[in-house]
């Protein structure tokens, strides 16, 4: 694949916005410091993809059209990525689709969403309820909890894994979150506290939940000729996407999350770097019991949950992740969740991240990401400027 | 500024229309492959074999609990109907009740599958009250 650099990127806060600002000020926000930090003008943009999950939330039908003629972009390449909660990260994949394709040299990936304070949390919910089959869970009148929950349960069942190990994660993301000032929940906050807080749907309980944000992130995408920066920046040298069938009853296990473990194998090779070489992960951690399945599925380690009991995932482990606070701490804009996802790994990379860090910056990053219950599944290896 | 939408959707399910015509009245129907696989709820393509072709056929209607999540209003379970080669999920309309087999009833406030749990785990007991 064409080498292509991660040239520049930002993010607003994710939150619950209060202040009267709009998703287009979100977007115009991002997109400017996205370009400020790749030294690039406006005019120098030739491609806008834009990623939004769903226009129930925005209340704007072909939001791409309507954000490149906000940010001042005419007459170039417009479109929209959509995939549940992959959207972000397969917008990302695309616009680096239309770069190693020649349709295009300067691509503007923004992600955002108004998830937070358009709709009430109820309706949300119920849209959110519709991201699986909704002719048959969609009207069944369960949420995304109880669908989380019953996988994990599964996942429990084969594995030995306890809530004390999803309280784990829940805490240690929303202690990593403290170090971002991007982050919607950076709570100091225990597995106790985790273990203590109302129960949403058994196992998980409100604190194993990631929270419903506002926000937009934006990544400009470049071959490092076409960028005056040159090749300072991360390489996006891997990209991945799967998809398992949609209903958990339809799988063979419902607990594991095997289309992960497709798209890792796909962007590994594109990458040329072998599973051991990745150093740091963001992954999709939408329930605490999530991060696990994940990182089971992607089989970074050959035993998760001993890794995970012996703090291989922390900052200072083996394998980091999830620094940035994760959907659980960062929270969950969902068209921008994966853009960040993708600007965390390669400021991370960079040796620029603003939050947690580890002591020295790997060569290689893992950013997974999935919509549905790791029904759409993608995943990207990104590497260190040399 | 404020918005307020309200969406009266009409929703054909097409060749699928006799599973959730059955649903309604409780009856399980699932569509049996050509290739043996029995799905419930069908799909339009086979798992197992890729093929589009087979028949329906209904199920008895029993099922067993796997897996089980409860929320402060309501609980929900992936559950395996007896001659079916796929799980599904439904609403546990006795939620009082974490007997593990019960058997489908037609929906209630919402639609989809909602399974009524049997009070004791007599095994025989959902086989009896085919009859």
């Amino acid at each position: 694949m064409k080498v292509l650099r991660i040239a520049g990127g930002a993010m607003t806060p994710f939150n619950r916005r209060k202040d009267g600002s709009s998703w287009r000020d979100w977007c115009l926000a991002a997109f400017d410091e996205a370009l400020r930090d790749a030294a690039l003008e406006v005019a120098d943009v030739d491609a806008l993809v834009v990623a939004s999950e769903s226009d129930f939330f925005s209340l704007q039908l072909n939001p791409a059209a309507m954000i490149a003629d906000a940010l001042g972009l005419h007459g170039i390449r417009v479109q929209r990525v959509e995939g549940g909660g992959a959207t972000g990260h397969l917008a990302v994949q695309a616009g680096a689709a239309l770069v190693a394709a020649g349709l295009a040299r300067r691509v503007a990936v923004l992600g955002f969403e108004a998830s937070a304070s358009h709709l009430d949390g109820a309706s949300v919910g119920a849209l959110y309820s519709l991201s699986y089959d909704a002719w048959s869970e969609g009207e069944s009148g369960i949420g995304s909890a109880a669908i989380y929950a019953l996988s994990a349960r599964a996942w429990m069942a084969e594995t030995g894994a306890t809530e004390a190990d999803f309280a784990r994660v829940a805490a240690r993301n929303r202690q990593n979150a403290r170090h971002n000032r991007f982050a919607h929940l950076p709570l100091d906050v225990t597995e106790a506290d985790v273990r203590a807080s109302a129960a949403v749907a058994t196992p998980y309980r409100r604190l194993d939940c990631s929270p419903l944000s506002d926000g937009a992130a934006c990544v400009i995408l470049a071959a490092p000729g076409d960028l005056p920066a040159g090749a300072g920046r991360a390489r996006l040298a891997g990209m991945g996407v799967a998809n398992d069938r949609v209903r958990l009853g339809d799988r063979a296990a419902p607990g594991r999350f095997f289309a992960k473990r497709v798209a890792l194998r796909a962007a590994l090779g594109q990458a040329g770097c072998a599973l051991s070489d990745v150093g740091l992960a963001e992954v999709y951690d939408s329930f605490s019991g999530a991060q696990l399945q994940a990182l089971d599925a992607l089989g970074l380690t050959d035993d998760v949950l001993a890794a995970e009991r012996a703090g291989h995932f922390t900052a200072e482990g083996a394998l980091p992740v999830n620094l940035s606070g994760g959907l659980l701490g960062q929270g969950a804009p969902v068209g921008a969740t994966g853009v960040a996802q993708v600007l965390a790994a390669a400021q991370q990379l960079e040796g620029r991240y603003h939050g947690l860090r580890p002591a020295v910056p790997p060569r290689f990053a893992l950013v997974d990401t999935h919509g549905g219950i790791a029904t759409l599944c993608a995943v990207s290896i990104l590497e260190a400027p040399r | 500024m404020k918005r307020s939408l309200r969406l009266d959707y009409t929703l054909p399910k097409g060749r699928l229309a006799p599973h959730f015509d059955a649903l309604a009245e409780g009856r399980a129907l699932a569509w049996r492959c050509v290739c043996g696989h029995v799905a419930f709820p069908p799909g339009l393509t086979c798992v197992a074999c890729g093929a589009r072709d087979g028949q329906w056929i209904e199920l008895g209607g029993t099922a067993r609990v796997e897996h089980r999540t409860d929320t402060p209003e309501a609980a929900w379970a992936l559950a395996r109907f007896d001659g079916a080669d796929t799980a599904v999920m439904v609403r546990i309309k006795t939620p009082e009740l974490t007997t593990s087999r019960g058997h489908l009833v037609p929906p209630e406030e919402d639609a989809g599958l909602w399974l009524a749990l049997e009070e004791t785990e007599d095994e025989n007991r959902s086989v009896r009250r085919l009859e």
